[in-house]
């Protein structure tokens, strides 16, 4: 890892350029809600600084040499995690104007090592949706073609990466937030093991389902920011400290892994269905173990995750209300009325639909036929994993079963990209990694694959990837090389 | 007859540093919004990280309170819409709550109940809302402020109950460290459930109060409100479950919201906390920090330092004096003088100086010091007094103190002896006036010792070398009235007498170590006494006491008010450390019979009273033929004496003679003084036979002429008439609670009331009235004056009528 990326920011001349050629790509792409590396490295700054008076005198070596790696590395930031300094605008009109006044546990680690967050990218209103269109505050179009979508709802994240604005960027994954955009752009997509990467800093959508997730350029950035990011987090008790024997274990390339090939009828788009066999055979012809295998239970993710995250985001969501801050209406005769107001001014219909969702499946009375069920759905699935676990490594597995689709009325409604959530949200119910990469382009787009393993196997996932990927090397959009080099080249 | 079913939400702030899901300081007072951060403020994107202070804290009450403790539980998130709720929901606990199925004992009047615990369980505080004027302004310095909530069962019936439970529960967190229990402040608050329906038909339509804050307001409010809804149902109509406030200004409840709309909090598990275990460490962590709780403390320091309950009661209010006396004890210093001193010199200085015990010059090395000087009689009280003082302005030990300005005592009768002798040499006709029988100058000899020794000789030792020298037993004979001490007239007729007749008679047939000193007292029949007399009889006892040179005092007597007298000097002299002897005769002795009537019944009650006198069994014995007869519940039953004895004690298995009097040390009024006191505390007392009849209205007129102690003669274990009508009580009842009017219940028959058989005696109860067990109505209003005369606060009075003897 050493070395690894000759960065952008150490001069001020090459700052300066970087800064100018990321904001002319942008201007097609909407990548990003706020960009500003100056602001992020005063953000960076003040956090190293106060890292340093916390361990003054208590140097480590290894430490230094890490951080000589990260030095003035840019990332971008999903507009949903806090880092201070910038907005935090969750995509919607209520917290169009809210800076956030706290730094992201897990931004702060990668600042600690001297990376600088450059910039805010948009995003799905709340990280509700998978195109990125239900933002209230711009658009995100897919580098491959820009009539349409980035996938969402980290759509501006995987357009940052995958249109070489930044190695890589945060996003969120709470059903698929992060592997859906990335294999609609062409990029490696990291959704980690629930309780590895402290959340404290990500806007709640839905709690018990989501982490802060990865987009990067190559399996090497993705991991190397995972382990960065990964901790015990004394501000987020829902982390859990990584057995120590996988803590170290190895993501070199590892063909011995028993895969199982997701089966049966997946209703995949024709692009799709290619490249998914694709990436099958390629498994098969690096040597690797595979055997085709089941997952019943799949059938009832969609259901069971959108009542759980709708019922956390009904009561998630309820703290907005214009009167600490963000949107406030210039009047209202009582506080009632001020809430009211704020709060149907301030949020789109689909926040509105997912609030009112969660509300009626959490009635009194109610919570046996939907909230309830949903849970032993959930749990059903868990041993579903369990049990497949048993028999393979890593789980292959498409991520989305259309590629990129277009803007507007042409693309899919908000129903089938619901619908469509069901190879994603999976991951997110059973708590384990998920790792969506790059399996060619088909028809000038590109498809993505994703592979699961148990909770805190994520080496399993980069070994796996690393050994595809001298078979399946990414292939980035034509009009947009790379705006940073790596060390070696 | 109605039923009311009480319950209550207890909510206390746990007085952690920081608050339970963020590193904010948790404290009251600060300006608004400073003690806030992201997390505890609600914003985007932070998250709860609990703090396992809160939790231990939390435990340690539900132990306290005797609940299951949960193993593994967890929280929820509770969702409502609030402006002061950063959150718009907040993280409770609902599923498996930290604590249940305990329970907390409390008593109301004799009445013992188990109160039962459903909860308790933790979650965080909201900040606050303030109207002022047209703007509504928010502080969330409290949100996420820890905050237990403890639910009890509808298991308490009155206002009363209520009150004491919150009392009760208020000295316990405060023991335990984990809250001031300060309601005024907010950091305990109380919401009140209740419901009344017919006996015996379970709960009615619940009513919720909110707005209680103080524990007096938690009994008004609710016995307002079961007298409210008792109206309606009375009228036919029927109780709206709803929520109202309580109005402290106007002394009633209102409206606040209807219930038919009921919240829907549509909890749900908390994802952002993960299940809390309670390991046995986390167990044994709580055990250890499990203090003696006040209940069980007050009873042991009753058991095991043989205290009064308004003693232990005072001493175990708040922990800190608890533990100063227990040190003072252990000491070496004698627990009776430590809770007496405690309560009345000490806690004199400390009010008026202004300080805290513990930050007082008096460490409790110091006063044991000071009272075992005072027991080994190194000095005597009134120089204790002046020793303790000292022990305050100058901060020293008592014992540099008195060495400094000695004080201390000559205790070696080898030294006094030269004084002794010397003033016998100087006063010839005093010591022949002794040895002829009268032994009115020992007082006098008594104080030329001390005067020669500068006040230094110790009273007691003096007066017992006296009386070896003069080879003196001293009985004093008080002559108090009645017949005994009477003549008849020539028409017939009783007059009163002094008794120098009787006494005639009797010289020469009592053993020659018995002296009379006959004080004359008053020359009236005992149904004539007189507030004054009374003060007149108990200051005369009180001074002989104190002279220490009597081996026993006789009180003769009239029959009509002899229970009365009896009872009453008990209350004051009940731990007297020699026999005090009532004795009375139903006829005078009669100079014109024969000789042979020197045996009348005046002469052989008299004789045995002196025989009882000089027998060292001390406290109050009322000696009648051959009965040696309790003061308390002492009946006069019959006139005539030929027909079978006059008096009998009513509900004892054994004779009461000794025991703990009403005030604490020794009596300090003067005769004046207790005339006065004892005046006016009988003139705000009356005694009331109920009968057939009566009607409520009496009673009220009797408060409204200024009667504040109502003794109420009831029938049986105390019943009376208390359903709507003219005749019924419960009006007076209810006018009497509004005026602080206290009903202390009796019976007319012989047997103990404690309300216990009847559902009228359950209602009297309810209404507040005061079962006084085995007393008398005689006992009991002597008691009750006693304790007036004796106390300085109603809530005294209240408390000490209510003590065991």
């Amino acid at each position: 890892m050493e070395s690894y990326w000759k960065t952008l920011l150490t001069t001020p001349e090459a700052a300066t350029n970087y800064r100018d050629s990321v904001r002319d790509r942008d201007h097609d792409l909407g990548a990003f809600l706020e960009f500003d590396p100056q602001r992020g490295c005063t953000a960076a700054g003040d956090i190293l600084a106060e890292r340093n008076t916390e361990t003054a005198g208590d140097t480590n070596t290894t430490d230094d040499a890490r951080s000589a790696a990260w030095a003035g590395v840019p990332f971008a930031v999903k507009d949903n995690i806090a880092v201070t300094g910038f907005r935090l605008t969750c995509g919607s009109r209520m917290l169009e104007k809210f800076s956030s006044p706290y730094t992201a546990t897990a931004v702060q680690r990668l600042c600690t090592l001297g990376a600088i967050p450059v910039g805010k990218t948009n995003l799905d209103e709340f990280g509700m949706g998978s195109s990125t269109d239900t933002s209230a505050l711009g658009v995100t179009s897919n580098p491959w073609d820009r009539s349409r979508v980035a996938g969402g709802s980290s759509g501006g994240s995987a357009v940052a990466v995958a249109a070489g604005m930044v190695p890589f960027a945060l996003g969120s994954d709470t059903g698929g937030s992060i592997r859906q955009p990335a294999a609609f752009c062409g990029v490696y997509g990291l959704k980690p093991t629930y309780g590895a990467v402290s959340r404290y800093g990500l806007v709640a959508y839905a709690s018990s389902l989501e982490s802060i997730a990865v987009a990067a350029a190559d399996v090497d950035t993705t991991e190397a920011v995972f382990r960065a990011m990964r901790a015990v987090d004394e501000m987020d008790q829902s982390t859990i400290e990584c057995p120590a024997d996988l803590a170290d274990a190895s993501g070199a390339a590892d063909t011995t892994l028993r895969i199982g090939v997701l089966g049966g009828e997946l209703g995949l788009d024709p692009a799709v269905a290619t490249g998914y066999q694709g990436a099958a055979d390629a498994l098969k012809a690096l040597g690797f173990p595979v055997s085709a295998v089941e997952l019943p239970t799949i059938e009832y993710a969609v259901p069971a995750y959108y009542t759980i995250a709708a019922a956390e985001a009904s009561a998630n969501l309820a703290r907005y209300t214009g009167i600490r801050y963000g949107l406030r209406p210039d009047y209202a005769e009582n506080p009632e009325e001020l809430v009211r107001t704020a709060r149907d001014q301030g949020f789109g219909p689909e926040v509105k639909l997912r609030i009112l969702l969660g509300t009626y499946v959490l009635r009194s009375g109610f919570q046996d036929q939907y909230y309830l069920r949903a849970q032993k759905v959930r749990t059903a699935i868990r041993n579903d994993f369990d049990r497949l676990f048993g028999e393979i490594d890593v789980l292959l597995m498409p991520v989305f079963p259309t590629p990129a689709f277009p803007h507007g009325d042409a693309g899919l409604t908000p129903f089938q990209q619901k619908i469509a959530d069901r190879f994603t949200t999976t991951a997110n119910l059973a708590g384990i990694p998920a790792l969506a990469l790059p399996a060619g382009v088909e028809a000038g787009l590109p498809v993505g694959v994703q592979v699961l393993a148990p909770a805190f196997h994520e080496h399993r996932l980069f070994a796996v990837a690393r050994a595809l990927a001298q078979r399946l090397p990414r292939a980035t959009p034509p009009d947009y090389p790379p705006l940073w080099r790596k060390a070696s080249e | 007859m109605y039923q009311s079913f009480i319950g209550l939400e207890i909510h206390i702030q746990l007085a952690t540093s920081t608050k339970v899901f963020c590193g904010c300081r948790a404290a009251f007072g600060d300006e608004p919004n400073t003690n806030v951060c992201p997390v505890c403020m609600g914003y985007p994107g932070v998250l709860p990280a609990l703090n396992e202070r809160a939790m231990h804290m939390a435990y340690l009450v539900a132990r306290a309170l005797n609940c299951t403790l949960t193993e593994r539980t967890g929280f929820e998130r509770k969702n409502y819409f609030y402006p002061d709720l950063p959150k718009n929901y907040q993280i409770s606990q609902y599923a498996a709550p930290l604590g249940t199925n305990g329970y907390l004992d409390v008593e109301f009047h004799r009445k013992k109940k188990r109160v039962r615990i459903h909860e308790v369980h933790l979650e965080e505080d909201a900040g606050k809302m303030i109207h002022a004027g047209d703007m509504s302004l928010l502080d969330y310095n409290r949100a996420g402020t820890p905050l237990l909530e403890i639910v009890t069962e509808p298991d308490m019936e009155i206002g009363e109950e209520a009150e004491t439970l919150l009392q009760q529960f208020r000295r316990m967190v405060r023991y335990l460290g984990v809250c001031d229990g300060n309601m005024e402040e907010g950091s305990m608050r109380c919401d009140a459930n209740v419901s009344v329906n017919l006996r015996g038909q379970g709960l009615g339509n619940k009513v919720e109060i909110k707005n209680l804050n103080s524990s007096r307001f938690v009994r008004k409010a609710l016995n307002h409100e079961i007298g409210r809804q008792e109206e309606i149902l009375e009228r036919g109509g029927t109780v709206v479950q709803e929520t109202r406030l309580w109005n402290e200004n106007r002394d009633l409840t209102e409206s606040m919201r209807v219930k038919e709309s009921a919240n829907d909090y549509r909890y749900f598990p908390e994802p952002d906390l993960p299940p809390f275990t309670a390991t046995p460490e986390f167990i044994a962590a709580v055990e250890a920090d499990l203090v003696e709780l006040p209940a069980a403390r007050r009873e042991r320091f009753v058991r095991e330092y043989a205290l009064s309950e308004t003693q232990a009661d005072f001493l175990c209010d708040e922990k800190p004096l608890a533990d100063y006396f227990e040190q003072t004890v252990e000491q070496g210093a004698d627990p009776t003088a430590a809770a007496t001193w405690l309560s009345t010199d000490v806690r004199k200085i400390l009010n008026r100086e202004g300080l805290a015990l513990q930050q007082s010059p008096l460490t409790a090395d110091r006063f044991a010091s000071l009272l075992m000087l005072l027991a080994e009689s190194r000095i005597h009280g009134k120089l204790a007094k002046q020793t303790l003082e000292a022990v305050f302005s100058e901060d020293k030990e008592p014992e540099v103190i008195i060495a400094e300005k000695g004080w201390e005592q000559i205790t070696d009768s080898s030294q006094l002896t030269a004084v002794v002798d010397a003033v016998l040499g100087d006063n010839p006709k005093a010591v022949e006036q002794i040895a002829s029988g009268d032994a009115r100058p020992m007082g006098f000899l008594v104080g030329q010792i001390m005067k020669r020794t500068s006040g230094r000789a110790e009273p007691q030792l003096v007066t017992s070398m006296l009386k070896q020298k003069l080879a003196l037993d001293i009985v004093h004979v008080l002559s108090f009235g009645g017949a005994i001490s009477g003549s008849r007239a020539a028409d017939g007729l009783i007059v009163p007498g002094d008794l120098r007749d009787l006494r005639d008679v009797l010289a020469g047939e009592l053993p020659d170590s018995v002296r009379f000193e006959e004080v004359t007292l008053g020359q009236f029949l005992s149904e004539e006494i007189t507030p004054t007399d009374w003060a007149t009889l108990i200051d005369a006892v009180n001074t002989r006491l104190r002279e220490g040179n009597a081996s026993g005092i006789v009180i003769a007597h009239g029959t009509d008010t002899l229970s009365y007298t009896a009872s009453l000097l008990y209350w004051f002299f009940a731990d007297a450390t020699i026999p005090i002897v009532l004795t009375a005769a139903a006829v005078p002795w009669e100079p014109v019979s024969e000789r042979a009537q020197g045996d009348s019944e005046a002469v052989r009650n008299l004789k045995a009273a002196v025989t009882r006198a000089t027998s060292n069994v001390p406290g109050v014995h009322v000696v009648y033929g051959d009965q040696d007869l309790s003061p308390l519940n002492l009946k006069f039953e019959r006139i005539d004496p030929t027909a079978g004895a006059p008096f009998r004690n009513w509900n004892q298995s054994a004779p009461v003679y000794h025991g703990r009097p009403i005030g604490a040390g020794p009596l300090e009024h003067t005769r004046v003084e207790l005339a006065d006191r004892l005046e006016r505390a009988i003139g705000s007392v009356f005694i009331v036979r109920v009968y057939p009849g009566m009607r409520g209205d009496a009673l009220i007129a009797l408060i409204n002429a200024g009667v504040r102690y109502f003794i109420l003669e009831l029938f049986d274990t105390g019943t009376a008439s208390l359903r709507e009508t003219p005749f019924s009580l419960k009006h007076a009842f209810a006018y009497g609670a509004e005026r602080g009017v206290a009903f202390f219940c009796t019976s007319q028959q012989e047997g103990i009331v404690d309300f216990s058989e009847y559902v009228t005696g359950h209602e009297l109860w309810k209404e507040g009235a005061i079962p006084m067990g085995t007393l008398t109505t005689e006992t009991v209003y002597t008691r009750l004056i006693a304790t007036l005369a004796l106390s300085d606060s109603t809530e005294d009075v209240l408390k000490r009528m209510e003590e065991e003897l």
